[in-house]
């Protein structure tokens, strides 16, 4: 199989992940387009124990009720840690898709179950999504989050039903035909079909994490439920909610609704022009003749054309856990997460940037998740991203053995090159690779060069140089308009 | 025969009237006519996000109807005084929440205009939907800010931090525009670009290096552009905020448990220090009272005089009142009007849960010594036959009328500009 060029990998290793060192894109373009989207796709024979290791010695989340060990935000710092080491990036890049699709809040659920349905959403991440579906249905978090526990017979609670069709599987109306997807009356009927659902904890079990769904029969709706009447997904019966999952999951609205999805969060965001529709379209066929499977979905898009084009090329903005991984991974910057009996939530550098940049993990806005791309900036959040480069860029190495995040001397001498030109060059393919104008590297070269009057006094690596313009150069680069794209 | 830009605007001018929206696609040519601004008249927008219940604002304290839809919530007559025992009545048919002391004087002294009644055809119950529908002026809720839409007429090219939205790091979306970019500040504090400490001497070659960035012109229309703009004006209100805001003095003390008084004091700071800031606007949470709007669970459970909305409502009157009182301080309170809103009002019959559930129309203040005041509009009927299938009053004034006023009688513009239609004059400006 051809190689890929070191920009195409860089471009797969940034959407499927968060970024990586240039040792891991060339060992990436080495396996060619599909061996590259395979090696990443197929996680699970990543060898993992790297982070395993850290998350044992950073982390006790043994007992729920421990308040010091397991709160909000060693939750935060949990999964930032998992993101910031992992071997298997696609693994959370694809739990943080999800989490933003079926958007839950611990506002609401609790710290346990939230932390419960991101295990839930990270071992069906590539599942067949009628089984990723049914098994977050019927997951505490949503049950609680979407009001299914107060959805009783006779008193149904329309909450879920109507999220269920409008942001998870279909849209109010289909994305490629534009045609209404159901009425308020299948609302209400679906409701119906999920009256009764319940979890509840078992009693005697040691594992204080292990809540177990149920239904109720008493509280559940068992006459007849009529959904799309008039369409020809019409079914009438005395269906529950796993029979109604099962109808939506094999309507081509769901699948044209989820490639769009897929294609806003992974490739570029979709139109609704004939070549677009036509791009749905065949995306939609996959999920179809492959039995609903997300991983073969989601290999057809990034081994596709449409993924390696041009127009894919940085046309997504980095989310904020994107724009803060990406550079420690690029740049090879050190993070240690501490522990939380050391230190407490205090170690949680990462999730503070992130909330400051406006994405609180396990917090999103409501049940339609974040607004993605331009949706991240503003003035405030652009000045943050900001401040975080200054933060990493002068992080200096300290007690190794102390909570934070650094980028040492020794890393910035591995970047610098003989004269200021190839310097810049360097970074700029580390943290990108950016592709800048004339004048804009100019201006770049031009302050490696300068004294602080402004003078050119040229460039020579030194131990100042690499403390002063090269950790400079560094936060320069992460503030460019360039460095806010995916 | 081609028409021109011109006489396209001129042509379609004449087919709008009131109620018809005008084509999206025509404001934006419209754009290319520039109205007249006058930093001096200034606008801030406070949001109480959540659904402020009306008739426990402005308590119709003479309707028999109010007392038999609210039998635990109902302020009596007699109940219509602060702490302090001043009567809070405004007219023979109305009184202020009692939480409101600060309101009523202002009420006393002419420079409040409440207008009865604000809401909008069809209205929509959920708070998304019906927010942008104020938002954007628009009755689906789609489309830029309505004041996203002034500022990309009025305020492009203008120099300084005309506008900004305080205390949030979202930016509402009443400020999205098409062009003008709106900084939101959360924070003076962070509001700042920052660099290495070890190296004072090199700020300037970065800050250089950076502003030059950010003024690159980039492909119209494209992702990068929009990225570009808002870093230009991220940038460029950072530096005027940092040089001007620490120049405020004032007497005047806000209390640190108001989240709006904080807000509205660094609204005050930054009017007081830079003298372009004209459309500034703040938000505060909590008004979605489904539970405890009133009393104290625990020992008061149905006192009228506590409760989270009693709490809101002192907050609301308290911080106004402090910031008026600045404004004075610093010679702005004849330049600054201030406009209150929110998604919906409350359902007039309570709930079972000391609460109210989603409404729609309700009283909208709008406040300052520009202000004509007074009462405007006009009580919504809360009698059965006058109620919707939820329960809901039916809207007398549209919240666009609003708007056009202050478009119109305050900020210059032309308000059909920026509202793609014509709404009469509610008359308090």
């Amino acid at each position: 199989m051809a190689n890929i060029t070191y920009d195409e990998a860089a471009h797969l290793l940034r959407r499927m992940g968060f970024g990586g060192s240039p040792d891991e894109i060339d060992d990436l373009a080495a396996k060619g387009r599909e061996g590259a989207v395979d090696f990443l796709l197929n996680y699970e024979q990543i060898d993992n124990r790297f982070l395993d290791d850290i998350m044992r010695s950073s982390f006790n989340f043994s007992n729920p009720f421990d308040f010091p060990r397991f709160n909000r935000g060693e939750l935060q710092r949990w999964w930032f840690t998992r993101m910031t080491f992992t071997r298997r990036q696609f693994e959370e890049k694809m739990t943080l898709f999800w989490h933003n699709h079926f958007a839950t809040s611990a506002s609401k659920t609790g710290d346990l179950l939230i932390y419960n349905q991101n295990l839930t959403l990270r071992s069906h991440a590539l599942d067949q999504f009628d089984n990723l579906l049914l098994t977050v249905a019927q997951d505490p978090a949503m049950l609680l989050w979407l009001d299914g526990v107060t959805n009783v017979r006779g008193k149904p609670n329309e909450n879920f039903a109507r999220e269920l069709q409008e942001l998870f599987t279909m849209g109010i109306t289909d994305v490629v035909t534009g045609e209404p997807n159901y009425i308020e009356q299948d609302v209400k009927e679906i409701a119906r079909a999920f009256t009764g659902w319940k979890f509840f904890h078992p009693r005697n079990d040691p594992n204080p994490f292990n809540y177990q769904f149920i239904v109720i029969d008493s509280e559940h709706d068992n006459t007849v439920k009529t959904i799309y009447a008039g369409t020809p997904w019409a079914q009438a019966g005395n269906l529950d909610g796993a029979d109604v999952i099962g109808i939506i999951c094999a309507r081509r609205a769901t699948a044209r609704y989820l490639v769009k999805k897929l294609f806003d969060f992974f490739v570029y965001p979709l139109s609704e022009t004939t070549t677009d529709r036509t791009t749905i379209e065949r995306f939609a066929d996959v999920y179809i003749s492959r039995n609903h499977s997300i991983k073969e979905l989601v290999r057809a898009i990034f081994t596709s054309d449409e993924f390696f084009s041009q127009r894919a090329r940085f046309a997504l903005v980095k989310s904020p856990v994107e724009f803060i991984l990406g550079p420690i991974r690029m740049l090879g910057a050190r993070y240690n997460p501490g522990t939380s009996a050391r230190e407490g939530a205090s170690n949680n550098t990462l999730a503070a940037v992130s909330i400051f940049l406006g994405q609180d993990l396990f917090n999103p806005p409501d049940v339609a998740g974040w607004k993605l791309n331009l949706g991240w900036i503003n003035t405030s959040t652009l000045l943050n991203r900001f401040t975080y480069a200054d933060l990493l860029a002068i992080s200096r190495t300290r007690d190794l053995n102390a909570p934070g995040l650094w980028l040492s001397h020794e890393q910035l001498r591995s970047f610098a090159k003989k004269n200021a030109k190839k310097t810049l060059k360097k970074l700029l393919s580390v943290l990108g690779p950016l592709e800048l104008d004339g004048e804009m590297i100019s201006a770049l070269r031009n302050y490696l060069e300068s004294d602080d009057q402004g003078n050119k006094v040229g460039f020579v690596i030194d131990d100042l140089t690499l403390d002063k313009k090269v950790r400079g150069l560094i936060h320069l680069i992460m503030c460019l308009s360039e460095s806010q794209l995916n | 025969m081609p028409v021109t830009r011109r006489q396209f605007i001129k042509r379609s001018a004449g087919l709008v009237t009131v109620g018809m929206v005008v084509p999206r696609i025509w404001l934006s040519e419209a754009r290319a006519e520039q109205v007249a601004f006058t930093p001096t008249q200034k606008l801030v927008v406070i949001q109480l996000a959540g659904g402020n219940d009306g008739f426990n604002t402005v308590v119709p304290y003479t309707d028999s109807r109010y007392y038999s839809l609210r039998p635990t919530l109902s302020f009596k007559e007699s109940e219509l005084k602060t702490t302090d025992g001043s009567s809070t009545l405004i007219s023979n048919q109305f009184g202020l929440h009692p939480s409101l002391k600060e309101m009523k004087d202002f009420y006393d002294a002419g420079k409040v205009a409440i207008v009865l009644g604000v809401g909008y055809p069809q209205p929509n119950l959920s708070h998304f939907l019906s927010m942008d529908i104020w938002h954007t002026a628009d009755l689906g809720g789609v489309g830029k800010g309505w004041l996203g839409r002034y500022a990309d007429l009025a305020l492009i090219g203008r120099p300084g931090l005309t506008s900004a939205s305080i205390g949030s790091l979202d930016l509402p979306k009443t400020f999205s525009a098409e062009k003008f970019v709106v900084p939101n500040i959360i924070s003076f504090s962070l509001y700042n670009f920052i660099a290495d400490p070890n190296y004072p001497g090199d700020y300037n070659n970065q800050i250089n290096v950076i502003n030059f960035a950010a003024s690159r012109m980039m492909p119209a229309g494209s992702v990068i552009a929009s990225v570009n703009s808002s870093a230009f004006e991220s940038l460029r209100g950072a530096q005027q905020v940092q040089t001007s805001v620490s120049r405020y003095t004032s007497s005047i003390v806000y209390p640190a448990n108001n989240p709006l008084a904080s807000g509205l004091q660094m609204v005050a700071q930054l009017m007081a220090t830079v003298p372009e800031a004209s459309l500034l606007y703040v938000q505060v949470n909590g008004f979605d009272n489904h539970s405890d709007q009133i009393g104290d669970r625990q020992n008061d459970r149905a006192n009228k005089g506590i409760g989270d909305h009693a709490t809101l409502l002192r907050w609301f009157s308290e911080a106004i009142k402090l910031f008026h009182d600045d404004l004075v301080e610093h010679g702005l309170a004849d330049q600054v009007l201030m406009l209150q809103w929110s998604e919906f009002g409350r359902r007039p019959g309570e709930n079972a849960s000391f609460g109210t559930d989603h409404g729609t129309a309700a009283p909208l203040f709008v406040i300052g010594n520009p202000v004509r005041g007074g009462l405007y509009g006009e009580q919504p009927s809360m009698a059965a036959g006058d109620l919707d299938p939820a329960g809901n009053v039916k809207f007398k004034v549209d919240f666009r009328e609003v708007y056009a006023t202050i478009l119109d009688h305050w900020l210059g513009a032309d308000s059909r500009l920026v509202l793609g239609a014509q709404y009469p004059n509610v008359g308090f400006l």
